[in-house]
């Protein structure tokens, strides 16, 4: 789970170790935790399912004859307006989520780290760094995606940019104060005496420090980041050629389905719902199985 | 807990003042004489503006159009009736005129005058208000007066059959005397002291909510020249499934805005829902850019018309509730041009491979176009897919842009897309129409098509004012249109309306923009 | 008291760098993305002449820097401008729907905080224990949930089958007096309600991993050993330290919440200024957008500014900080 340095690390060995030593640990404590290994599980299957799912369903397209059916045996979860099958919306739905919540986590998470990194290991830059994450996390976050996103225009990477534009604050402050505590430790300023170069410093000693509070933040913000291309799709503002959890509930709004065909909404909101539970749930249990303070002993 | 302190004063403080400003005061003086019935209609689209020279949602419309009359309306048919104005016609080629009734009265007790027609036309000519749908109507006018208080004169540049009805139709009439003190009526807002000559007039504004209308007599076009309803308010709900859900509920009488094609037999069987159909009067079509490659070859225009699976479209995404138009640009609705003998179409994956070889195109060389359209418009995003997906079986590969609806307008000005798709609400005159779409410098022109039979044809039309030589002419440049793809009329859709059965005797009027919310509708509705 | 003087001046410098930089962000935005703001104020009737006096007249056709001076300028003055789409001043569109977002916010926030406290001390009291998991899950559950399918089906079940709730809107028309307070509430109860949902969550699990923490701190194992009854300790000494970080931490998502009222307002009708902003992008009018970011931000900004001044006034710890 964790980010640990190889052994490959020259001098100070001993860090190394008690971090190894602290990840099997925090493994061995996180598989006492029932609702993380659920949830790793539920993450597990619905990142398959977004993997094989040309093995799984056909893509949708076209139309079919049974326009908003129950669901049955020959449709699982039900045919939409233009008779297309749920099921197969919602597997390949799966995949476009997905790839939105990693690209757009990974893009996040690669400029919040980067500003947090080098706000905390260069003070000067830290106050202004700090001035303005908190400036950001005060913009009404919502609207101004919707700004974005109509001016540009609705396409998967105009949703990956937007999304990831105004979610590094957030990142930036988690991974900002953790990695601060540790500059201040006394192994840096050993590092540091020892003449290692910065980018050597920050590579070898702050990175792997602050890994497990980035192994979180990907997890939050690409949660997040599911929500948050849904709300956009469903106000008309995703990618209307391909097919996200999203869409189908935009879909199934603007044919005024969700009033009367339950199964339009039901299974793509319930997708959602278990990937950004068991996500948030991971790194919750991953978080207390850290923490000597909370882990199950 | 001291914590929650500032958030709990904060609070208060909100709630003070939110509640401090906007409650109501019950409204004073007596009720209305026949009935106290209040029609509560339900919208999606908010009012942006309460200047009905001004376009912009179709709730603007709606609210305007019960307050500032047009001159002539439109039945069932398509065909125009006298409203504000008793007759009209043209004394030569280039001098049309309206005459008024004389006991239509604003609502502050000046009488409805040819001089209020008059400034309306001439400040649309001189303000150019955005959107004004019969600014494009009036290019051959020069100017309107006032003859007398109820004759109406058109002095024209050219001669122009049509403008008559077309201005007379399209127009709402507004008071001279509460819009000229405003100065430039494109900046006016309207927002408060109504005085409106419909039989209703706006009272109360909660924005984004509601907007409430009062009955004024006497009203020429209702049951003793009173309203049956006292009292009509239009809700706003931004999202069509809460709207029904709160129509099935009781909480509105009507929806207002059409319903989506699915939903239609679901209401149909809702106990209390009683659902009208309302003829359309306008078609849904796709335009070829004949000024990109190769879309100016012909055979590959009718590649692409092949490569469409019409009743597909008709059947699933409009659920049968469209008619097919034989892909002329006149729909059957309008009995009085319709040409029964034109044909659709085929969808002929075949016949479209070979036209394509024909032109040169192939596996070797692949056709691969863009087609935009508004991603507001459900209907048309629905079926675009389909267009796209049957198109592929031909072998041509449409990439689909739907977008915002703004962008989607600027970038159809700007003739930047080899596809667009769209729908006209209203085409109720075949011969003004066509001279809009098919014209070159035609404000709706987007397949830019400039043939020279064409243009003299509608040109023809447009100057005789001869209705069996005008249907000819008409068919003729329809025939043209249809044989040379220079458009391509995919359907006219049936539009579906519910509202409570707890009323009756609407009046069903073409379109969605008057359906059952036509002012002579809402001025004979009845609660039972 | 120089010091907490100085402290406030020093919190309302740092507000009002705040509202500068909302108002920047946003001019930004609205001038350097791809869309035309002509397209907005122009009608497609227009000769390219029309439309250069009118862009004239809006000021669209200056310099980028000039527009922002004058940006500013109106700004100083609280003019936010005229609405393209509805001719009208932009605070007079903003200021009619301003009062129902915060109606909305500040009583889902209310509620939210007197559900969370008991929920958040309940969890951290016992961790790991049936009711923590219990408060857990169903606050990861809450934060996960999509307003929009949650609102169709509350307003289906409560609103259309049970009749118990109106549907949609903030009050009926027609109801005045001391009546519609009575039907505001009503219309209230469901978009506050899956507001809280989906707040309530990160609310609660943020108090209950502070609170854990602060239990395991010095002064509270040393006011457990003192023999201190453990809800004296938990309610007293751990949770007034917990409360801060959580709060501030409220105030920092406040910007989050209003914004993301939207959808909610959107399902539940409800005439929000998260709507208004949704409407002015569709009809690209750029000065209501302008607008209704710098008066969201200001909102934002001042609820943080009075909560810190609180704090600060009530906690020393806070004025050094």
């Amino acid at each position: 789970m964790t980010a640990t340095p190889g052994p490959a690390a020259a001098g100070l060995e001993t860090v190394i170790t008690d971090q190894v030593t602290a990840a099997r640990a925090t493994w061995s404590a996180f598989r006492r935790n029932p609702l993380g290994i659920a949830s790793l599980g539920i993450l597990a299957v619905l990142v398959l399912v977004g993997v094989c799912a040309p093995l799984i369903a056909a893509s949708p397209s076209g139309y079919g004859d049974q326009v908003l059916q129950p669901p049955s045996g020959a449709h699982w979860f039900g045919t939409d307006n233009l008779g297309r099958d749920i099921f197969a919306e919602v597997v390949w739905g799966a995949r476009l989520s997905i790839v939105i919540a990693a690209l757009s986590s990974a893009l996040a998470i690669l400029i919040g780290v980067l500003v947090a990194v080098l706000g905390a290991y260069f003070p000067k830059a830290d106050t202004v760094i700090g001035t303005v994450v908190d400036l950001c996390l005060s913009l009404p976050v919502l609207p101004l995606m919707i700004l974005v996103a109509a001016l540009a225009g609705p396409s998967l990477v105009t949703l990956v940019l937007v999304i990831a534009f105004f979610s590094w604050p957030e990142v930036t402050r988690v991974v900002r104060s953790q990695a601060l505590s540790v500059v201040r430790l006394p192994y840096m300023d050993a590092a540091r005496v020892t003449g290692g170069s910065h980018a050597w410093i920050i590579r070898k000693h702050l990175l792997p420090a602050v890994a497990p509070v980035i192994v979180v933040s990907v997890v939050l913000t690409a949660s997040r980041a599911v929500l948050s291309a849904a709300g956009l799709a469903f106000l008309g503002l995703g990618d209307p050629t391909s097919w996200s959890w999203g869409r189908i509930l935009y879909e199934a709004e603007q044919s005024g389905a969700m009033s009367s065909a339950w199964w339009t909404t039901l299974f793509p909101s319930l997708a959602m719902l278990a990937l950004v539970v068991s996500a948030t749930l991971i790194s919750i249990a991953y978080n207390d199985a850290r923490n000597p303070r909370t882990r199950e002993d | 807990m001291r914590v929650r302190l500032p958030f709990t004063a904060l609070a208060a403080v909100a709630v003070a003042a939110t509640v401090a400003a906007c409650s109501p005061s019950a409204p004073s003086g007596p009720g209305g004489s026949t009935s106290d019935a209040v029609l509560t209609i339900a919208t999606t689209t908010d009012v942006v503006n309460f200047n009905p020279l001004i376009g912009n949602s179709r709730t603007d419309s709606w609210i305007t159009g019960l307050m500032y009359p047009r001159l002539l309306t439109i039945d069932a048919n398509g065909a125009k009736q006298p409203y504000l104005a008793k007759d009209y016609g043209f004394t030569d080629a280039t001098t049309a005129y309206w005459n008024l009734r004389d006991d239509m009265k604003w609502s502050d007790g000046k009488p409805v005058s040819a001089d209020d027609v008059a400034y309306t036309i001439n400040s649309i000519l001189k303000d150019k208000p955005t959107g004004n749908t019969t600014y494009g109507q009036l290019v051959n006018v020069d100017s309107a007066s006032a003859a007398s208080p109820t004759r109406v004169e058109l002095k024209l540049k050219r001669p122009d059959s049509t403008v008559v009805t077309e201005v007379g139709f399209w127009m709402n009439v507004v008071p001279k005397h509460v819009f000229e003190p405003a100065g430039s009526v494109a900046k006016f807002p309207n927002n408060s002291n109504w005085v409106s000559a419909g039989q209703f007039k706006l009272t109360t504004v909660a924005k984004g909510q509601s907007y409430t209308l009062e009955r004024v007599t006497p009203y020429p076009f209702a049951p003793k020249g009173t309203p049956t309803v006292a009292k009509i308010v239009y809700r706003v709900y931004p999202d069509v499934n809460t709207e029904i859900l709160a129509l099935k509920n009781g909480d509105v009488d009507l929806i207002a805005n059409a319903l989506p094609p699915a939903q239609v037999k679901n209401l149909q069987s809702a106990p209390g829902v009683k659902v009208e159909q309302v003829p359309g009067l306008g078609y849904a079509h796709m335009t070829y850019n004949m000024k990109r490659k190769p879309l100016e070859n012909l055979k590959v225009r009718e590649a692409l018309a092949h490569a469409v699976n019409y009743e597909a479209i008709r059947s699933v995404v409009l659920q049968g509730q469209a008619v097919s138009t034989g892909s002329s640009p006149i729909p059957p609705v309008l009995k009085d041009f319709a040409d029964p003998s034109s044909k659709e179409y085929a969808f002929d994956t075949g016949l479209s491979k070979q036209l394509l070889a024909e032109a040169g195109f192939g596996p070797d060389k692949p056709l691969s176009l863009t087609m935009i359209y508004s991603l507001q418009d459900a209907v048309t995003s629905q079926w675009a897919a389909l267009v796209k997906d049957d198109a592929a079986k031909a072998g041509i590969t449409i990439n689909l842009q739907g977008m915002d609806r703004n962008t989607y307008l600027a970038k159809t000005n700007a003739g930047d897309y080899d596809i667009y798709a769209g729908n006209f609400a209203i085409m109720d005159d075949p011969t003004t129409n066509m001279a809009l779409t098919y014209l070159p410098g035609g404000a709706i022109n987007y397949s830019n098509v400039d043939d020279p039979a064409l243009n003299a044809l509608i040109t023809k039309a447009q100057s005789t004012t001869d209705k069996g030589q005008q249907k000819q002419l008409a068919q003729e440049a329809g025939k043209l249109v249809r044989d040379n793809v220079y458009d391509n009329v995919m359907y006219m859709q049936n539009l579906y309306i519910a509202h409570s059965d707890k009323w009756s005797n609407f009046i069903i009027k073409p379109s969605e923009l008057l359906s059952l919310v036509d002012p002579q509708s809402l001025a004979n509705a009845t609660k039972s | 008291m120089p010091q907490v003087l100085r402290f406030a001046v020093r919190r309302i410098g740092r507000g009002l760098l705040t509202l500068w930089f909302a108002a920047t962000v946003t001019f930004l935005l609205l001038r350097l993305l791809p869309g035309d703001p002509a397209l907005a104020v122009a009608s497609p009737n227009m000769t390219p002449e029309a439309r250069q006096t009118l862009l004239q007249q809006y000021g669209l056709d200056e310099p980028l820097l000039t527009q922002y001076g004058k940006y500013l300028w109106q700004l100083l003055h609280g003019n936010l401008g005229t609405s393209f789409s509805q001719q009208l001043p932009v605070s007079t569109v903003l200021l009619q729907r301003l009062p129902w977002t915060l109606l909305l916010t500040v009583s889902s926030l209310l509620v939210t905080v007197a559900v969370g406290i008991p929920l958040g001390v309940l969890a951290a009291t016992r961790p790991r224990g049936f009711l923590d998991r219990l408060v857990q899950v169903g606050g990861v559950v809450g934060q996960s949930l999509f307003v929009p399918s949650v609102g169709i089906f509350l307003l289906f079940v409560l609103g259309l089958q049970l009749h118990w709730l109106p549907i949609g809107g903030a009050y009926s028309p027609g109801v005045y007096g001391t009546a519609w307070y009575g039907d505001v509430l009503q219309h209230l109860v469901l978009p506050c309600f899956s507001l809280v949902l989906v707040q309530l969550g990160s609310y609660v699990l943020t108090l209950r991993s502070t609170l854990i923490d602060s239990l395991g701190e010095d002064y509270c194992v040393l006011a457990q050993a003192k023999g201190l009854p453990n809800r004296k300790v938990v309610w007293k000494h751990a949770l007034r330290n917990a409360l801060l970080p959580t709060t501030t931490l409220v105030g920092l998502q406040l910007g989050f919440l209003v914004g993301g009222a939207v959808l909610t307002e959107t399902v539940f009708a409800y005439p929000g200024i998260g709507r208004g902003i949704y409407e002015a992008v569709t009809q690209l009018d750029f000065p209501v957008l302008q607008g209704a970011f710098v008066l969201l931000a200001a909102t934002v900004v001042l609820a943080n500014v009075l909560t810190d001044l609180a704090y600060g006034l009530l906690d020393p710890r806070v004025r050094t900080a």
